[in-house]
């Protein structure tokens, strides 16, 4: 039942960190003073009325209201008071239950009280957010392709093992046929040699065909578990609010999605299951060594544990190189989305050497902190080279002294210097995989980034499925906050189906915001919308979707043909109603003239077409769907008069029995508006009909005045 | 509406349309609204001045007679040819460029990027060369191996 909040800034604003724990009964406030002193303090719920916030700048103050005044407060910054006003809202709570429980006895057994808080600072300690190893995690998102996974692993066993035995064999070939052969012995069997040879052979071939076999079993892994990755990872973004999308820059995630899987796939496709190969093999070789002459095997292992310790050191080195090196092609790519559909206004200003510098900055980042890494890197290798070398000059050094004190034959000592350049050649690779596993640990870390992103408006929150809404809007005193600045400041308005009412304001004012929230692009901080009497977060946002119709100021057209466009709302559309559509949003005439028509193909923004036909394109758009509710954010803003008159009976005709709200800087356009809604500074300030606004001399009059000013000099 | 429509051909070898109220307009043109993925239906006569007169959902409603002067006129504007078969494609310094034997004879052509390159539904692929001619291929299936493999390196 328990909550807490952390506070972040002491009474003198110095960064310091505070608790406020609520429990059943009490809040409790405790503080680690400066002087290691803890400071505690206990109000009854009871005895507070409540707790207000009070913005100041970049900080706030959060007061306790006891008798009409301030008793006490805590100063966080500005960061926090979201957080603070679902604490305070939790406060609220607890003191609604405890005035309406009637069971309730003031006076509580001391045990039970500290019981309760224990409870509650228990939960204060408990961390929160820890995921895991992004590498781990990626082996759980392969987890539908077990059997290949599966049948991978052991190709892998056996591919490794087929490895071990020529040196075996030769060791065999050399002690029991060559040497023989050599000291001219009697006992010499020729044809063993041949026996031999074939074996060597048939393994060869053998281990030819396994490898083959596993490459393609762990490719085709590898391009199934990336797939899936991207797909999710696209799949999670469309769910994300719009939020999410301001805050991030396009090139970033076209990086995270475009290059950092493709680093995974390569991660899983070679360099994992080489290191599973490696890390067998190296067992293998060992345990064959150890049996064969545990002396010489413990020599030749001599170097290893350096290596091991080595790579340790490397590691971390290494890891935080690729994810610089991850970020700078990120912030290449966002040069690359800036510049290329700025182009025309990087050559206005005729600042393509700019650009042209700006994207050399990047492109010098990324080599920088290639450069770091390659620096490591290739200290790193040839030193593994040189313990190789160190690890085989002991082999001999011991194998001679053996050999000359005849504890070995020469047979042995060729097959474990055989061995030992496998061995060293493993521990070699498996450096190289180290590598790529810090590559890919930090490109799975910001592929699970994007996943680990709650949608901070569940589209399963809502599940109240509607049909066709007959469109009645009311703002209940709405409140939003954007990041740490209230926007809307208090807004109540209900339009009535139907019904057309205009936004009018200056910039800034909230009018988009109004319209965002009407969409639900964004939720409410406080207040609600309602539609039809419906809280609009209680409604399935797929399903109220269809009933809004969004014609914007900027028309996006996506890269496919007129048609598709069009019937962008509703792709089952039939070839009647896109006609239909076009017509009625005047557009079928200049459609017409393309050179093939509705099946013209329109560019990555439309850029073949003006923006009068971009925007006419939108509004049969918004037509086609036959939407209850419409938004009309400054939809004629962006054209010439002459083209503003084509959309505008365009727009009459899609506006009709329809409830919309329209947001315009010119005012002619909102003549058919029932009700002008004029907004300052968040709040509403004036509401009528033009007239009725043009006599009470407010901010319209002066808004309509300077508008005639500018078109009749 | 078609039952109401009257196309005439005048002496000048032109397309005319008598309308349902009987208002004959003279020098109209037929335009295909879906020419890619639907060229049999919504066909829209022009006036001059370039406005839909009237506009034909199916052709095949119309009677035999008009619709041999409806395809006749549409003939004259139609220059889609469509490839049978494709002998090479390679790199030029700008693009592609493809070698091909179409409907109309065989004929080379240049393509500057992939986006000119567009697939429709149901296999049918449309190229449109540096002249913005556009050439058609109604089923890539239905190509014979070698053509198919040398688009599949381009498409």
């Amino acid at each position: 039942m328990g909550a807490r909040f952390q506070t972040d800034l002491d009474a003198s604003l110095h960064f310091h960190q505070g608790l406020i724990v609520l429990t059943n009964r009490r809040l409790l406030h405790v503080e680690q003073e400066k002087n290691g002193m803890t400071e505690f303090k206990s109000w009854n719920l009871e005895d507070v009325e409540e707790l207000v916030i009070e913005e100041m700048g970049a900080t706030a103050a959060m007061h306790l209201m006891q008798g009409g005044v301030s008793t006490w407060h805590w100063r966080i910054t500005s960061g926090l008071i979201r957080e603070a006003d679902a604490f305070l809202a939790r406060i609220a709570d607890q003191q609604k239950t405890l005035r309406n429980d009637p069971s309730w006895v003031p006076p509580v057994p001391k045990d039970a009280e500290e019981e309760e808080d224990e409870e509650a600072f228990g939960d204060a300690r408990k961390v929160a957010g820890i995921k895991g190893n992004p590498l781990i995690r990626l082996f759980v998102f392969s987890r539908p392709w077990f059997k290949l996974l599966a049948m991978g692993f052991l190709l892998t066993v056996a591919a490794s093992s087929m490895v071990q035995i020529p040196p075996l064999l030769t060791m065999k070939l050399m002690d029991d046929v060559l040497v023989p052969m050599q000291s001219k012995t009697d006992d010499i069997h020729v044809h063993m040699v041949y026996y031999y040879i074939s074996l060597l052979a048939g393994t060869a071939v053998l281990a030819w065909a396994l490898n083959w076999g596993k490459t393609f079993v762990v490719a085709r892994l590898a391009e199934r578990v990336t797939s899936r990755m991207r797909r999710e990872t696209f799949e999670h973004l469309q769910k994300l609010s719009l939020t999410y999308f301001s805050k991030k820059r396009t090139g970033d995630l076209v990086s995270r999605i475009g290059s950092d899987t493709d680093h995974i796939s390569l991660f899983l496709s070679t360099s994992f299951i080489d290191f599973v190969c490696d890390v067998l093999q190296f067992l293998f070789t060992a345990c064959i060594l150890l049996t064969i002459n545990p002396l010489l095997a413990v020599a030749a292992l001599g170097p290893v544990p350096v290596v091991g310790f080595l790579v340790q050191r490397v590691r971390s080195h290494l890891r935080g190189g690729f994810a610089a090196a991850s970020r700078a092609w990120s912030q290449m790519h966002n040069v690359l989305l800036d510049t290329i559909p700025g182009v025309r206004v990087v050559k206005a200003f005729a600042q393509e050497q700019r650009e042209i510098d700006r994207f050399r900055e990047a492109d010098k980042h990324i080599f920088d902190t290639n450069d770091r890494v390659n620096k490591t890197w290739s200290f790193f290798t040839p030193l593994i080279e040189l313990l190789t070398e160190v690890g085989v000059l002991l082999v001999w050094s011991v194998g001679a002294w053996s050999v000359a004190h005849d504890h070995l034959s020469v047979g042995v000592i060729t097959g474990f210097v055989l061995y030992i350049n496998r061995l060293y050649g493993r521990v070699e690779s498996m450096s190289r995989f180290m590598a790529s596993a810090q590559r890919a640990s930090a490109s799975a870390h910001r592929i699970f980034e994007i996943l680990d992103v709650e949608p901070d408006m569940a589209t399963t929150e809502g599940t109240l499925q509607v049909g066709r809404l007959k469109g009645e809007i009311e703002f209940r005193d709405v409140k939003f906050r954007h990041g740490s600045r209230q926007v809307i400041k208090g807004v109540s308005f209900k339009i009535a189906p139907g019904e057309m009412i205009g936004l009018v304001g200056p910039s800034g004012a909230g009018k988009t915001t109004i319209v965002n929230l009407a969409c639900r692009f964004f939720d409410v901080s406080e207040g609600a919308v309602l539609v039809d009497g419906m809280d609009l977060r209680k409604i399935d946002v797929i399903a109220y979707r269809r009933n809004v119709g969004l014609v914007l100021q900027e028309p996006y057209l996506f890269f496919g043909t007129i048609a598709d466009n069009i019937a962008y709302g509703k792709p089952d559309a039939t070839r009647a109603e896109i006609i239909a559509a076009a017509k009625a949003a005047r557009a079928h005439e200049f459609i017409m003239k393309q050179s093939d028509a509705y099946d013209s193909m329109v560019g990555e923004r439309g850029q073949q077409l003006s923006g009068g036909e971009r925007q006419r394109i939108s509004i049969a758009r918004a037509l086609l769907i036959d939407p209850a509710i419409l938004i009309l954010d400054e939809a004629t803003s962006s054209v010439d008069t002459e083209t503003e008159r084509e959309i505008q009976s365009a727009l009459d005709n899609l506006v009709r029995g329809r409830t919309t709200i329209a947001i315009a800087h010119r005012l002619g356009t909102l003549r058919q508006a029932s009700r002008l809604v004029v907004m300052e500074d968040g709040k509403i300030t004036e509401v009528g009909t033009h007239d009725q606004l043009l006599q009470t001399s407010g901010t319209y009059a002066r808004l309509h005045k300077a508008m005639q000013e500018v078109s009749e000099p | 509406m078609s039952a109401d429509l009257n196309l005439e051909l005048s002496k000048s070898g032109r397309l005319v349309l008598i309308d349902a109220a009987g208002v004959r307009h003279e020098n109209v043109k037929p335009v295909r609204l879906f020419p890619l993925t639907d060229a049999t239906h919504w066909v829209a006569i022009c006036g001059a001045d370039g406005r839909e007169l009237a506009c034909i959902e199916d052709v095949s409603t119309i009677p035999e007679e008009q619709r041999a002067r409806l395809s006749a006129a549409l003939a004259t504007r139609d220059f889609v040819p469509i490839i049978q078969s494709i002998q090479k494609i390679r790199r030029a310094a700008h693009g592609h460029e493809w070698f091909v034997t179409t409907d109309r004879g065989p004929t080379s052509f240049s393509v500057e990027n992939d986006e000119n390159i567009q697939s429709l539904s149901n296999g049918r692929l449309v190229i449109i060369d540096q002249r913005n001619t556009r050439y058609l291929i109604p089923n890539v299936s239905a190509l014979d191996t070698k053509s198919r493999q040398r688009l599949e390196r381009y498409s």
